[in-house]
């Protein structure tokens, strides 16, 4: 597993716009900055824990949190792919503000012992390259998969 | 940290804006595959009109391409989008007293020739050419012409001659082939554009990656080369058409004339982008100078004066006005587009109505095919400050980005 001053450190190397604050709860960080799928840039914020036994169902201590802070998602209802909104989990306090789905946990794609500068970070400027695609067209190019519905709502 | 080494024309790091456009020039130009067929096509003509038997065998001095295809800047034709419309010039070896009528009935019937021949039910005498009707779409336009002067080569006459109407009949003098040299000195091609740009419009033809497949032999040599005015160019004409499409009843800004006026300022190095904005400014710019004179903007071929280019358009101050409106529109469009703040479905919306739904729509589309293609594969690099990245050259620095698959729930009610 990495520690968050590794994370930290791989970010500020790898990422430096991107600023860092402690996060809501303990052992955890959050990050926000700006980042680009095609050309237009999208304000992101990241928010990673480590796993702290008892809190384990919090999202953010089993993998990063990325939610677009802004421009704002916009939801797509007609969208003939994947509407309201692409591979995300639903946040239903506000959709805009709905966690990018990023990865696959049944294939192991991610872990503990990952970089978010490596991993998380690249591939939310895959998702917002696919999402302006998708915005631009309602179909979404950037392939994946989904789990069953329901089973996984955030908020 | 990645580390990109080179910044190619059309290339990884080019400015979204910049390759959208040059995609949807490549959608509304004279693709290679049937650039090949107009060649063959405008070979099959001349051979045919010297045929034994001819009205006209012996009298061909030279047949060469004029207009769009002149300066390679041939897109789908004004006012339909289902082909694309050739301008030959066959010089003849005619007395040049020769009347308007006489020439153009001769090269009608050369065309023709007997019931039951080649292009006997394809033909169409107009006012000032022959056109042959292809069922794909295609159209050439064959116009006689006579050399005026031995000395000035390719100074010729045309003539209009209106079937019924012979009190109208006239002689025009025009130098299409020196324009034509003109316009290709002002515009220099840059090879690295140029191949960026040849080699996507290839990929891009799917008549020609067909015939590839068949073992058919393309004619490399003599296709691609193009500038970015020439593209600029034919997207300015593009646009032009589209905003024409609906106002049936008008004439609409001659080629001709945004030829000549894109010549003027042509510069090479520059992006499409920049090269849409100076030749608009500058066709702009000459249309408001005329107004503010109380006059009509009056254009002539710089190599044969007596040919003006703005002789039937503008016909009055208001049709003037108008495309002096358009031009201001594309404007602001264009810098719209331009912004890197947009959306690319923002940017989308703009070329739909800057140069049409279908190909704006096609364009969006293979573009986002790319774009996931290279997401899915894994073969994209991610810039500094992210940005995919298609079509980067390998760098070893550049880190590899784990493999991922997007994930997540589905909407319940879907």
């Amino acid at each position: 597993m990495k520690g968050l001053l590794a994370q930290a450190q791989a970010m500020r190397e790898r990422w430096p716009g991107f600023e860092v604050t402690s996060g809501l709860g303990p052992r955890s960080l959050i990050w926000i900055g700006d980042l680009k799928g095609l050309e237009r840039t999208f304000r992101v914020w990241i928010e990673y824990g480590l796993p702290i036994p008892g809190r384990h169902l919090a999202l953010f201590r089993q993998m990063p949190v990325v939610r677009i802070l802004s421009p704002r998602l916009v939801p797509n209802w007609e969208a003939r792919d994947e509407a309201p909104l692409p591979h995300v989990y639903f946040d239903l306090k506000d959709l805009t503000l709905s966690p990018l789905c990023l990865f696959d946990p049944e294939r192991g794609e991610w872990s503990h012992a990952c970089l978010i500068a490596e991993t998380t970070v690249p591939w939310t400027v895959d998702w917002l390259a696919c999402y302006e695609g998708w915005e631009a067209t309602g179909e979404w190019y950037g392939g994946g998969r989904h789990l069953a519905p329901e089973s996984r709502r955030y908020g | 940290m990645n580390k990109i080494v080179s910044d190619l024309p059309l290339g990884a790091m080019a400015p979204l804006a910049e390759i959208l456009l040059a995609d949807t020039a490549i959608k509304v130009e004279l693709p290679p595959s049937q650039y090949m067929i107009a060649i063959e096509r405008y070979e099959a003509v001349r051979t045919y009109i010297e045929r034994e038997g001819s009205p006209l065998q012996g009298f061909v001095a030279l047949f060469y391409p004029q207009g769009s295809m002149a300066i390679g800047a041939t897109i789908r034709a004004k006012r339909r989008d289902d082909g694309y419309d050739i301008d030959i010039i066959a010089e003849l070896l005619l007395a040049i007293g020769t009347p308007p009528a006489v020439v153009l009935d001769l090269m009608f019937k050369a065309l023709r020739g007997e019931p039951g021949s080649r292009y006997y039910d394809m033909v169409k005498r107009q006012t000032r050419c022959v056109t042959i009707y292809y069922a794909d779409g295609m159209h050439l336009d064959v116009t006689p012409s006579i050399l005026v002067d031995q000395q000035d080569l390719r100074r010729s006459n045309i003539f209009h001659a209106k079937p019924g109407v012979p009190h109208d009949d006239k002689t025009l003098e025009m130098n299409s082939h020196a324009f034509a040299r003109h316009f290709r000195d002002l515009t220099p091609v840059d090879f690295l554009f140029a191949s960026a740009y040849a080699k996507r419009a290839w990929l891009a033809d799917a008549a020609l990656a067909k015939a590839e497949a068949e073992g058919v032999p393309p004619h490399s040599s003599e296709l691609g080369g193009k500038s970015t005015s020439v593209v600029a160019l034919q997207l300015l004409k593009r646009n032009r058409n589209i905003l024409y499409q609906p106002r049936t009843s008008l004439r609409m800004p001659p080629s001709a004339m945004m030829s000549c006026l894109t010549a003027e300022v042509a510069v090479p190095g520059r992006s499409i982008g920049a090269a849409l904005g100076v030749i608009s400014a500058h066709i702009l710019t000459s249309l408001e100078q005329a107004r503010a004179s109380g006059n009509l903007v009056d254009v002539c071929n710089p190599k044969c004066r007596a040919e003006r280019f703005t002789d039937r358009w503008p016909e009055n101050l208001s049709a003037q006005d108008l495309y002096i409106r358009d031009l201001r529109q594309f404007q602001v469009q264009l810098a719209m587009l331009m912004d890197p703040a947009r959306s690319l479905k923002e940017k989308g919306d703009l070329l739909a109505a800057m140069f049409g739904e279908q190909p704006a729509r096609d364009v969006i589309r293979d573009y986002n095919l790319r774009i996931g293609q290279s997401v899915q594969s894994g073969q994209r690099l991610i810039g500094a400050g992210g940005g995919v990245l298609v079509g980067a050259p390998a760098v070893a620095e550049a880190p590899v980005v784990k493999p991922h698959t997007f994930y997540g729930t589905r909407w319940p009610s879907r």
